[in-house]
């Protein structure tokens, strides 16, 4: 009996099991806050498109062929999310504000965003991911009265917030 | 103080340790610690064993380990044990193309008792428990990433980056003699992580040398060949 049930169990244990473990959220992005001055979130009244950049600020259209833009025409936003890049130690990204209704609205800010990119590994059953820590943020002022990092980590997380926007009162 | 004096202090202040020590066990414990009273001597000998559920995954697969181990045998009652082995993996994964390398020795130490009330027969059924470690240096690529927004390249690789291990194994297995000094047996273990590390943090790693893939199932099992020595 014990003698059969020794090699019965070769077979058993050679046929492990396996599973696939990888994150249910494995995206990796910004979450932006609107605040008033007082630190209240609000809605934006204006109309929001987010287009990355070149290093210099100005504007990319298309990068290799495709579509640069990044949030699109995004209107009483309280929050929003936007892509990170992979492995490059600054993003630029150009905010655009709309409102016809508002004396014909049309404003633009620049946003550089520093950081340090990590490399991330569940498995090798998921996909390569970069983790990064914001290490400054700097803008242009004409619609954006400032930006301040809430929490500089980015990671899987979707819900913590890492930036706090505070358009100017006047808007 | 001599060597010799020293030596004869630190042999006597351990003895007295271990009289102290086994006062204070509880009467229960001095049982199941104790060995069955008969005229078969306490020491029996040595077994040396070889898994070849390891060995096997190695020549199948992209990852496995060759593994050895030493037990002592008492009284075919309690066989203290150490595992040593060598585990290894070198997996390109052909979904995500990510490439994963680790090569390192791996230790186990424990003890097994033989649950059997015929302790002195050809069969023995064990239970028993291991602490085990690992230190070892992992690669991780993935050569051609493109940020799927900006276009860039964006390579991802962790090249030797040190890792640590440390788990404990709950073990039962049965041990049956085939012919002579040789007897064939098969484990089945169950594993908790107990602490690791990570150089850089960059997040877990896949394949542990002797703990297996992180994530998989914590059962992991072998199938020895055993000589008594």
């Amino acid at each position: 009996m014990m003698k059969r049930l020794t090699y019965l169990l070769l077979g058993v244990v050679m046929a492990a099991c396996s599973s696939i473990d990888c994150p249910v959220q494995s995206t990796v992005a910004t979450l932006y806050q609107v605040c008033d001055s007082t630190g209240t979130q609000m809605a934006l009244s204006d109309t929001m498109t987010v287009v990355s950049a070149r290093q210099d600020g100005t504007e990319a259209t298309l990068i290799d062929g495709q579509d640069a833009t990044l949030y699109n025409k995004g209107f009483g936003l309280k929050e929003f999310t936007l892509p990170i890049s992979y492995k490059h130690p600054e993003d630029v990204l150009v905010f655009h504000f709309d409102n016809s209704n508002n004396k014909d609205l049309h404003v633009t800010d620049t946003v550089w965003i520093k950081k340090e990119d990590y490399p991330h590994f569940e498995s090798v059953d998921c996909s390569a991911a970069f983790f990064h820590t914001i290490t400054d943020v700097k803008f242009t002022r004409h619609y954006i009265d400032s930006i301040v990092i809430k929490n500089p980590s980015v990671t899987y997380d979707s819900q913590t917030v890492h930036f706090y926007l505070y358009p100017k009162s006047s808007n | 103080m001599t060597l010799r004096q020293f030596i004869s202090t630190s042999i006597l202040r351990a003895a007295i340790s271990i009289v102290v020590l086994s006062a204070s066990v509880p009467a229960s414990a001095q049982k199941f610690f104790s060995f069955q009273k008969d005229s078969v001597p306490v020491f029996r000998g040595f077994a040396a064993s070889f898994d070849l559920v390891g060995a096997g995954l190695m020549a199948l697969s992209d990852n496995g380990q060759y593994e050895g181990a030493l037990r002592i045998n008492l009284h075919d009652e309690w066989f203290p044990i150490v595992e040593a082995g060598l585990g290894k993996a070198n997996h390109d994964d052909e979904v995500t193309k990510i490439h994963y390398k680790t090569s390192a020795p791996y230790f186990r130490i424990g003890i097994d008792k033989n649950l059997l009330k015929d302790k002195h027969g050809p069969y023995r059924l064990y239970g028993g428990l291991r602490y085990a470690f690992t230190s070892y240096k992992v690669d991780i690529a993935r050569q051609g990433l493109q940020d799927p927004v900006w276009q860039w390249d964006a390579d991802f690789g962790i090249k030797d980056a040190k890792c640590s291990y440390h788990w404990l194994e709950a073990v039962v297995g049965v041990d049956a003699q085939i012919v002579g000094p040789v007897h064939l047996g098969w484990s089945v273990r169950y594993k908790r992580r107990i602490a690791h590390s990570e150089e850089g943090e960059f997040g877990n790693t896949w394949y542990v040398p002797g703990f297996g893939k992180f994530g998989d199932t914590r059962l992991g099992g072998t199938f020895n060949v055993i000589i008594d020595i």
